[in-house]
This record gives C-alpha cells, structure tokens and sequence, in this order.
C-alpha cells in the first residue's frame, strides 16, 4: 500500500497544513515580502487542499505543494498589484533598509538575501528550492515545469553571480561595460 | 600521475551536481579520485559548498508572518481586472473630468482591462518607492511579462524613492538592470525629472544607470501610457 491509499483525508489535511511554515519560508525566500509571503502560502495551502483529489502517488507532498507556490507565485506577478494600498505605501520612509527584520539578522545573512534577491526569477527559485529544501534536479523541473537541463544551468549561474556578489575579491573577475 | 583534469572535464554543472549529491556513483568516484591531485578541482569544489551553505542557512529564521499592515492582495482572477479598471478609471477621471470613473466590475471597461491582461503587449511598471523587496518584485515582474510574451512592450517607471533602483549610487540591481535590457530590446527604464531634482536639491548626488532615460515627469509618462492603451501596474 502507498503512502497516499495509506492516509486519511483528515491525516492528510493535516499533513498538508504542516507544511505552512516551508511554504511561507519558500515564498520569503522568492519575494522577501513577509506579508505577500503569507498570503501566498495560505494561497497555495488553500489551493493544495481543494485539489487533493488530482495529487498521484508518485508525488512527494512537500514538491506538489511547491509546485503549487509556484503557480501561485507567477499568478500573483502576473496579476495583483493593488491600488487601494498606495496611501500606505507613500507613507513608507524612503530608503528603508534591507528585509524588514535586517535589525535582528545577522549582517552576513542579510548580504546573502539581498544577493539572492538580486536574482533573476527563475535561477532565485531553482537555488533556493535545491538549498534550502533540498529538492532534487528533478523534483525541481516539475515544481517549476521546466526541462532538467534548465534547472541545471540556472543553478549554475545563480551560483557563479551569488559567488560574484558575494565574494568579489575572490571570484575571478568578471568586465564590466563602462558607457 | 600526470594525469590533468581541466575545466571540460569538469564543468560547472557537473561539480554543481556533485555538491548536491545529484550524480551516479562512477561519476562521484571521478571527481574524488581527481581531488587529489587537483587543488583547483577542490578550490572550485569549496566554494560551491561555500555557497550552497549559505544560501541554506540564509533563511532559518524568517520574519513574523503578518505586518501591521499587511497588504491586501486581489489575487486571481477578476480582482485583476478589477485592479486594472480602477486605475483607467482614475485617469479617465483625471482627463475625461469624471465620466467613467465608477466602472461597475462587469463593465465593458472592466471587460476590455481582463482582455488585455491576457494579451499583455504594452506594460507599465510604476515604482515609487525605495525597498528592496519593491524593486526586486518590479524587476520580476518585467522578467515574468517579457518571458511571456517576447514583443511585449515593458517600461519601468520610477519616482520619488523608487529612483534609487536607477541610481548607481544606491541601486543593488545594477548587473540584473543591465542583464535584462541586454536580453530584451522593447524593456525601457524610465526616471522621472522631478524626483532627480529633489534629490540633488537635497544634497543627494544622482548618476543614472546607462539603461535609464528621462521623463519630464512620472505622472505625465503615466498617464501619455495610459491613454495610449498602456496597461498599468503599481508596484
């Protein structure tokens, strides 16, 4: 018996609920927006749970959530954008500093998430879903539905860039178009 | 022992899938054999590990979830659409001195703005302020409209604090900037006159990245973009 036959809906409602805490650092990790963040998870849990129906037994329940992220990710990029909050937003200091808690992380991680948020898109994804929670090339082409040789590629020049950002001194040197 | 491994043999990707346990054994067994008789190999090797570390450990602890005030999010669907009529609505109200500035949500308005969010050709981005996670969602979302549609027009438009992703002397993104108007011709970076001058009355010293132009104003770039069809998204 598979693990999905072997499970209750009530086991797996539950199981899929235990997952918030990854999918809100997942998002974070994508947006450094811990408001949008939380609403993409409680998004993607609410999704999850409305299509427990299509998961198959192949799927690893954590990289199906993911891939649900995902959508939701590039949904809220392709749409959103509010216009009720601008008062808020104009009320925003200027020049506000790094992720909002900068205050209580240490200075290198703040470095590093400003250099992951320095990013493209699609190579922040596929690093932080390999680094952060481990997935595989393969788990990876699926939660982000694209080919493995993709995968492999971003990962390396997002890590050749965070290299770049990171450690400049050290990384060999890279020109840079002077106009 | 002469034997020399160099960089074809052992390719980025390659030692990137050694660190992350992604090979078959034969191939992991090269790569330690070679190890050892190769410092470079192991250099390379360090610094992969190096940063896969910290990228990993770069989020163990994560922000409170809920701010004061947090944003609301239309998400999916006719929010969109809805977010979108609003905004033409605002303009229309602006230059057609109120008429149709209250679209009800089935509006023909609201109809035309759910069509052209599918076929988005033209796409205004508007920054006006300086976080980080801000700019990097405006970026995103230009990336996200031009790997969608590859002859979409994308401008981004930024004043008040928002010029400071077109500064050089406080943007973090100068090397994506110049990445993606290097891969996508029709991607424009527009920054507004006024905010330049405010900030060097204020003693700021204001060097624009080489991809960004000059408009007179914001507002007035909106709204030109507006009525010509311009679908606008604030950040």
């Amino acid at each position: 018996m598979n693990w999905l036959q072997s499970r209750t809906q009530r086991e797996l409602v539950g199981e899929i609920e235990a997952n918030r805490e990854r999918l809100f650092r997942m998002a974070f990790a994508w947006s450094h927006d811990s408001a949008l963040s939380d609403d993409l998870a409680q998004e993607a849990l609410a999704r999850g749970l409305a299509k427990l129906n299509q998961l198959r037994e192949a799927d690893r329940l954590t990289s199906w959530l993911f891939s649900i992220l995902h959508r939701c990710w590039i949904d809220h990029l392709r749409g959103l954008h509010v216009f009720e909050d601008e008062e808020a937003l104009a009320e925003l200091p200027a020049n506000t500093p790094g992720p909002d808690n900068h205050a209580e992380v240490q200075e290198t991680v703040n470095r590093v998430r400003i250099a992951i948020a320095a990013l493209p898109l699609g190579q922040r994804q596929v690093v932080t879903l390999v680094d952060l929670e481990g997935l595989s090339y393969s788990e990876v082409a699926t939660v982000l539905a694209v080919p493995i040789g993709t995968v492999m590629s971003r990962l390396c020049r997002a890590r050749a860039a965070l290299r770049q950002l990171l450690e400049p001194e050290r990384a060999e040197p890279r020109l840079r178009s002077i106009k | 022992m002469n034997e020399i491994h160099d960089r074809e043999d052992f390719s980025d990707e390659r030692l990137n899938a050694f660190v992350d346990d992604e090979l078959g054994s034969p191939e992991r067994d090269e790569i330690l054999t070679a190890i050892a008789g190769n410092a470079e190999l192991g250099q390379r090797l360090c610094a992969l590990r190096a940063t896969k570390d910290m990228v990993r450990h770069a989020y163990d602890r994560v922000p409170s979830k809920r701010r004061p005030h947090a944003r609301r999010l239309p998400m999916w669907g006719g929010a969109l659409a809805a977010s979108v009529m609003l905004v033409a609505g605002m303009f229309i109200g602006w230059y057609g001195h109120g008429a149709a500035a209250k679209s009800e949500p089935d509006s023909p308005l609201a109809w035309a703005a759910g069509l052209l969010m599918h076929e988005p050709a033209r796409v205004l981005i508007h920054l006006d302020n300086s976080l980080p996670e801000h700019m990097s969602e405006a970026l995103d979302l230009a990336e996200a409209y031009l790997a969608k549609a590859s002859k979409a027009r994308v401008e981004v438009v930024v004043n008040n604090g928002g010029l400071d992703l077109l500064r050089e002397e406080s943007t973090p993104f100068a090397g994506r900037i110049a990445a993606l108007s290097k891969r996508h011709q029709l991607l424009a970076f527009v920054a507004c006159g006024n905010a330049i001058h405010r900030y060097i009355g204020n003693g700021f010293e204001v060097t624009l990245v080489p991809e960004a132009v000059v408009a007179k104003t914001a507002i007035e770039h909106v709204a030109d973009r507006v009525r010509e069809g311009w679908t606008y998204v604030k950040i």
